[in-house]
């Protein structure tokens, strides 16, 4: 028959073991079973407060340097290169809209010449058939200043990154904390276009795309 | 299926793995080294080491242990070669602050700062059983050590861990 300290010793290295050893014990001793629970309700906190999410750091040069230096052949670098980035773009796009909670809060068209204001220093525009624009801010993104805006669609409001320092080959589907999103490739690097339940994503990407000027 | 079409998977494959673990293995990276560049510079350069030996991997089921113990052994080259010195964790809290921050609730912000004020040889074990999963033995196999060894490791860890909370001093194994 276990004892107190052994039953003890055990529940405090694996607090959700439930051998016959150890319920044989918690029947027996009402501390000891009460010790146990309080384990397990410490341990359901111990898993929360691991779950962190490292915000990524920029996808920086250095990585094709380790790439080029340890491993031969093209193989690899399409693998890693491919596979990582795409995983990371779709994570810093949504991470960036995270924390801009509040561009998709209002709905009153801004005039246009708020807009030029944030696309200009970029060498675009934006045509009509976007839609209309509710928000435009030159953010800080993976270290450089990129346009952000809101459009508002007849299916809810998107957000739009336009990514000129980025590039992707194709385009990047994604579905993360609840924002569903594409990054397509654009005659200047890349745009991505976010939403929260809007219909035919693809579509709207495509038409936000479509009125994108993307200057000479 | 021709050799083309058997890289094409191959690459598939890897890429899926990448993609899909690349979460868990970031967030164990960093709970060893408690340090988001350290983390994520040790996650790449394992996953190229993953690529170059990704034949080895006969499960595929088996892949996420694999690339743990990759990025364990991947940290603890770049901890040799870095020569880190890790003597003021107050600093390490300060610069990963916003990692610990749990505004929407308060005890799990509390425990994951006790959590990280632990040390690694029982930090480590606590998040391969809590966070990934793996039984004692596991762990074990995993850090090259004795299930007794690991099981006392465990028991340490909770015991700093409420006698840090302010929970009853717990009897030592």
């Amino acid at each position: 028959m276990m004892n107190c300290l052994e039953f003890r010793r055990r529940v405090g290295a694996e607090p959700f073991a439930a051998d016959a050893a150890i319920e044989a014990h918690r029947r027996e001793c009402a501390p000891c079973a009460r010790h146990q629970d309080e384990l397990r309700t410490m341990d359901g906190l111990i898993q929360r407060a691991l779950e962190v999410n490292p915000p990524p750091r920029a996808w920086r040069p250095r990585f094709f340097a380790i790439a080029a230096s340890l491993v031969a052949g093209v193989a690899v670098a399409l693998v890693v290169l491919v596979a990582v980035p795409r995983a990371a773009i779709a994570r810093e796009v949504v991470s960036h809209v995270l924390h801009e909670p509040g561009a998709t809060g209002g709905q009153v068209p801004l005039p246009p010449a708020a807009v030029a204001a944030v696309l200009d220093p970029s060498g675009m525009r934006l045509r009509d058939g976007a839609g209309s624009v509710s928000f435009a801010a030159r953010c800080v993104f993976d270290g450089q200043v990129v346009p952000h805006l809101v459009v508002q669609r007849p299916g809810g409001p998107v957000t739009v990154l336009v990514l000129a320092h980025r590039s992707v080959s194709r385009p990047v589907r994604f579905s993360k904390q609840g924002y569903a999103g594409v990054v397509l490739p654009a005659p200047r690097g890349a745009i991505a276009v976010v939403g929260q339940d809007v219909a035919d994503l693809d579509a709207v990407a495509q038409q936000v795309f479509d009125a994108v000027d993307w200057g000479k | 299926m021709n050799r083309g079409d058997g890289e094409t998977d191959r690459r598939r494959r890897f890429g899926d793995l990448c993609e899909s673990l690349r979460p868990d293995l970031l967030r164990f990276a960093w709970w060893l080294g408690r340090d988001r560049g350290l983390a994520e510079d040790v996650v790449q350069e394992s996953m190229l080491r993953a690529w170059k030996s990704f034949d080895a991997l006969a499960d595929e089921r088996k892949a996420k242990a694999w690339l743990l113990t990759i990025v364990r052994r991947e940290f603890a080259r770049s901890f040799e070669k870095k020569r880190l010195e890790l003597s003021d964790v107050d600093a390490l809290v300060a610069a990963e602050s916003a990692v610990l921050a749990a505004p929407e609730d308060e005890r799990v912000g509390q425990m994951r700062e006790e959590i990280f004020r632990l040390d690694a040889e029982y930090r480590e074990p606590l998040v391969l059983q809590v966070l990934m999963g793996y039984s004692t033995q596991e762990i074990a196999d995993m850090m090259g050590m004795q299930q007794g060894a690991v099981l006392t490791r465990l028991f340490r860890a909770r015991a700093r861990l409420r006698q840090q909370l302010g929970l009853a001093p717990e009897q030592e194994a």
